[in-house]
């Protein structure tokens, strides 16, 4: 029976060879068109000698996606602020910006200012009243109007100190407190700013009612900036406030509201705020702030050392005649042609307004 | 440990201090003998003391031009401060959880947070009137300043903690609250509680004249 | 033998009552006060401030009664006082407060300043820091019974004139009367027209009065001073006239403390209630109004205003009666803008008009009167105190005032039917 035998094994082994076979073929055959595709590849590049960029068919989506053309809204089964967008780059713009612009030109100007007072004051040191006081005081500013700047410089350093904390606390605090003491600082810092930001706005649009009147600009003031406010020298004539005066009130009132406005954004952002506005908001705000509190180093430098007989304008609300004839000429002469306003100073009357004929300090302006 | 300290033994010491010493101030005045008005009188002194002690609350036309800052951000500040104490919904759970066992609806978050700011405004603006007008920088005392400057901290420190995420805030602003607690009865800050026996003295004598204070 | 600031101190820690300590611990030093005082107010000096005139009493109450008084004192770190204290208060208390309460009703925690300067003063008298004029005062009052040093003789011969010239009955020293009326000196001296308007009135009412010549006088130096002992001294001798004449009812003329000392403060200052009824001239007037023993013809046609003096109105409750008697009389009658228990003060009572130095400041605290003038443009001005009429008229003539004063039982009288 070894044919038999024979046989069978033979047959098995054909049928097994001709399995293989077919299956080979068959896995074979799909490549047959690459093959062409590749000759066909070679072929025209033969012919054209050129190269082709091989795009992922889902590159223009990505584009898309990111942003990268322009802004594209897309529709959303969620309804809500920016839900049709899928990544919002705006965000990492708004990230950039505060990093790489905000923090260090806000701290070289800050930086700057800072400098140059110092150093102006080492130069020129105090300004004092030339000729001496005279002794006798003339009433600058009411009751209402001192406790308006009071409570709005207040509110304004608790609002810098905390908001520079929130702005360079990363930098400046980290090493110092750590990572977790730094987060209860700023979680602290970032309640105190939001709860006292609207109350400066309210203090901001006070200070416009009390003292707007006499910070119109006027052709005086044009040639006390062309003297450079009298500081290289000469005389500048100025009425009840000075140039420099009006400028930071005007900067004030238009930089604070700014702050105001952008920070109620900012804060309530439960509004429809989408992310754009509250990047644009947050720009506003911090230019504004660094810029203010930058400005407000001068205003408090003139206020207080800078120059003698200033301050006192503002906590006892009045001043001496021989400052007033000096730094507000015009205004000096506005004020002494009513002959009741010159008081002599009196221990007893520490406003010194008390015997002059105008009204009490607590009604008026 | 030092959560302990303050949710524990300061918290016992100033419940102590503050109740025990107002309970002083108070014997303190009503334990002299009183003497009674001899002098016959018009009307009843008894309702001239309750009525001084409401009608105190709304100033007399004649003198309301004169003190509108005192008025305005007076109130500002102290109702400001009452509704902060009671309706404030932190508040509510402590009073709940640690002196009444019951509570009550509190008000909504950004009520709070609004009634927080006119408060600060009115204490602000009262203090620095206070440094600014020439008769209370003649008549105010250290003890006004301190007390001016604590209750600001006890409030600043509420705020700080608003968010409700750090113990160490938390533990920040109850501390200071406790140093209110333990200065309150020897302070000016009595003036809480001594106006009601002060109008009222006053309010009976003028009464039984037939004077409405 | 103590010093002056020794009795000064003893007398002021005896002061301290219920009342001191809870108005002292409920100041909160807001200044509302001095919002409400003349001397203040037209001064701007802050010294005014009535709260600040009650620093000799705050500081003996705060080192005696107060933990950080007691503590600091105990320490030697304290505020310790000092005859400067004192000395250097007189000036403000007596010169700068009329005591007029005007203070008192617009605290907000209810203070009576007034009733604390009454006792600042307790402790000035006692320590010997009282203004020459009314220590005088008070040692005339004494001697003669009359601040002005007047005696029964200046009584007779003012009511005889009076007789006189006015064809009229003033009863004196009469016996079971039912009403005695005392008199101010000034009323005697300068208004004595104020006695013959009474007789009329009462003649024309039917009611039954006498004056008493052994002691007339109705103002009391010693509670201007604030000499509780001299205050008590002189209340007797009017008790013990009214009673040795046996009256029912004790007036009060036109005078402004001498009805609130008579009437609120007598019985507490003697420990004992008076055995008589007290009414002010007014409330007596408006009484027989009401019961129609007191009829009226014609009017007093002037544009006129009345000050409310602060004793009889603010401190004394006599606040309605002096409008019912104008609206009876004087149809074009106008109220001051401020006016009934918020009316401002003369600037001269509690004793200040008795002191010669407190002449100057009180000039310049007129002020608020005649801004009080100038909004209503009157011919006149009626009020209810001798006292107040005479700081009217020279406060008037100090500004070149066109306005004349008169008392109002004045006016009463010249209208009875």
């Amino acid at each position: 029976m070894a044919s038999e035998t024979n046989t069978k094994s033979a047959r098995m082994r054909k049928t097994v060879y001709f399995s293989i076979l077919s299956l080979l073929i068959v896995l074979a055959l799909p490549l047959i068109p690459y093959a062409f595709d590749a000759l066909a590849v070679d072929v025209k590049q033969n012919k054209e000698d050129k190269l082709v960029a091989l795009q992922s068919p889902a590159i223009n989506l990505w584009n898309d996606v990111r942003q990268r053309n322009g802004k594209i809204e897309g529709t959303s089964q969620v309804k809500s602020v920016d839900s049709g967008i899928l990544i919002n780059k705006t965000g990492e713009d708004w990230r950039r910006f505060r990093l790489e612009i905000l923090v260090p030109y806000g701290a070289y100007l800050m930086a700057g200012i800072l400098g140059a007072i110092i150093l102006f004051y080492l130069v020129r040191g105090k300004t004092l009243i030339s000729g001496g006081r005279s002794g006798e005081r003339i009433p600058r500013f009411t009751l209402n109007q001192r406790t308006a700047h009071w409570f709005t410089a207040g509110v304004f350093w608790l609002l810098a100190i905390t908001g520079l904390i929130l702005l360079y606390g990363k930098f400046v605090l980290i090493p110092l407190l750590g990572a977790e003491g730094f987060s209860i600082t700023a979680a602290a810092c970032k309640e105190m700013h939001n709860l006292f930001g609207p109350l400066f706005l309210l203090a901001v649009l006070a200070m416009l009612i009390l003292l707007v009147k006499d910070n119109f600009f006027k052709l005086v003031d044009l040639k006390w900036f062309a003297k450079g406010g009298g500081m290289f020298g000469g005389h500048v004539s100025a009425g009840r406030f000075n140039a420099g005066e009006k400028t930071w009130f005007w900067m004030v009132m238009i930089f604070g509201i700014a702050l105001g406005i952008s920070g109620l954004i900012l804060e309530f952002a439960i509004l429809g705020q989408g992310r754009e506005v509250m990047a644009l908001s947050h720009m506003f705000h911090g230019i504004s702030a660094l810029i203010l509190i930058s400005v407000s180093f001068g205003h408090i430098y003139l206020g207080t050392v800078g120059v003698e007989g200033t301050l006192e304008s503002m906590t006892t609300g009045s001043v001496d005649a021989a400052w007033a004839k000096e730094h507000h000429d015009l205004w000096y002469k506005e004020m002494t042609e009513d002959s009741e306003t010159i008081v002599s100073a009196d221990k007893n009357t520490q406003s010194g307004i008390a015997q002059s004929g105008i009204a009490s300090p607590d009604t008026g302006g | 440990m030092l959560e302990q300290l303050v949710d524990g033994i300061f918290w016992d010491i100033a419940l102590v201090v503050f109740f025990a010493g107002i309970a002083w101030r108070i014997v303190d005045v009503i334990r002299r003998p009183g003497r009674n008005d001899l002098a016959e009188s018009r009307n009843s002194g008894i309702s001239g003391a309750i009525m001084a002690n409401i009608r105190g609350f709304f100033p007399r036309r004649e003198i309301s031009p004169r003190i509108r800052i005192h008025v305005i951000a007076g109130y500002m500040f102290h109702l400001g401060l009452f509704i902060l104490l009671i309706l404030a919904a932190p508040h509510v759970k402590f009073i709940e959880e640690h002196i009444t066992g019951f509570g009550w609806t509190a008000m909504p978050y950004g009520v709070f947070v609004i009634t927080a700011m006119i408060s600060f405004a009115g204490l602000i603006l009262l203090w620095i009137h206070r440094l600014l007008n020439p008769v209370s920088q003649l008549i105010s005392r250290r003890g006004d300043h301190v007390a001016t400057t604590l209750v600001f901290f006890v409030m600043l420190t509420g705020c700080m903690a608003l968010a409700e995420s750090s113990t160490g805030l938390r533990l920040f602003h109850r501390f200071t609250v406790e140093l209110l607690m333990i200065y309150f009865p020897f302070s000016a800050l009595m003036h809480a509680i001594m106006f009601v026996p002060s109008r009222a003295y006053t309010g009976s004598l003028f009464g039984r004249r037939g004077v409405k204070l | 033998m103590s010093t002056a600031l020794e009795r000064g101190v003893d007398m002021l820690k005896s002061q301290v009552d219920a009342r001191v300590e809870s108005y002292f611990s409920s100041c909160t030093r807001c200044g509302v006060c001095a919002e409400a005082c003349l001397f203040y107010t037209e001064t701007g000096d802050p010294r005014y401030t009535p709260i600040y005139k009650t620093e000799p009493l705050r500081k003996v109450w705060q080192n005696e009664h107060t933990l950080w008084g007691r503590l600091s004192t105990s320490l030697g770190l304290g505020e310790s006082m000092t005859e400067k204290d004192l000395s250097d208060w007189e000036e403000l208390v007596y010169d700068g407060c009329s005591m007029c309460s005007r203070c008192s009703m617009v605290c907000p925690v209810g203070i009576d300043i007034a009733y604390l300067i009454r006792k600042v003063k307790e402790g000035m008298a006692a320590a010997g820091f009282v203004p020459e004029g009314l220590q005088a005062s008070s040692e005339r009052a004494l001697e003669f019974g009359s601040p002005m040093g007047l005696t029964a003789q200046s009584l007779r011969a003012a009511t005889t004139a009076l007789e006189k010239e006015h064809g009229i009955d003033i009863p004196i020293d009469v016996a079971g009367a039912e009403y005695l009326c005392m008199l101010s000196s000034s009323e005697v001296v300068l208004y004595s027209e104020f006695i013959a308007a009474i007789s009329k009135i009462f003649s024309a009412a039917g009611v039954s009065w006498t004056l008493s010549s052994k002691y007339f006088e109705a103002t009391n130096a010693g509670v201007q001073m604030g000499n509780s002992r001299i205050a008590a001294q002189l209340i007797e001798r009017i008790v013990e006239v009214a009673t040795e004449l046996k009256v029912k009812t004790l007036i009060s003329p036109e005078c402004g403390h001498a009805y609130t000392t008579i009437r609120w403060d007598a019985p507490n200052i003697l420990g004992r209630a008076l055995p008589f009824n007290v009414v002010h001239i007014m409330e007596l007037l408006d009484q027989l109004r009401a019961e129609g023993r007191l009829k009226t013809t014609g009017s007093f046609d002037e544009r006129l205003t009345y000050h409310d003096p602060c004793n009889i109105s603010r401190r004394g409750g006599v606040l309605t009666q002096p409008r019912h008697l104008l609206n009876q009389v004087a149809p074009n009658f106008v109220e001051m803008h401020e006016t009934m228990e918020m009316n401002w003060c003369c600037g001269g009572g509690g004793g200040v008009s008795s002191n010669e130095r407190a002449e100057p400041l009180r000039l310049k605290v007129f002020n608020i009167k005649k801004r009080q003038l100038d909004e209503l443009n009157v011919t006149t001005l009626v009020t209810a105190c001798s006292n107040c009429r005479t700081m009217l008229e020279e406060g008037m003539e100090e500004n070149d005032m066109d306005i004349s004063v008169v008392g109002i039982t004045e006016i009463i009288a010249d209208h009875l039917a």
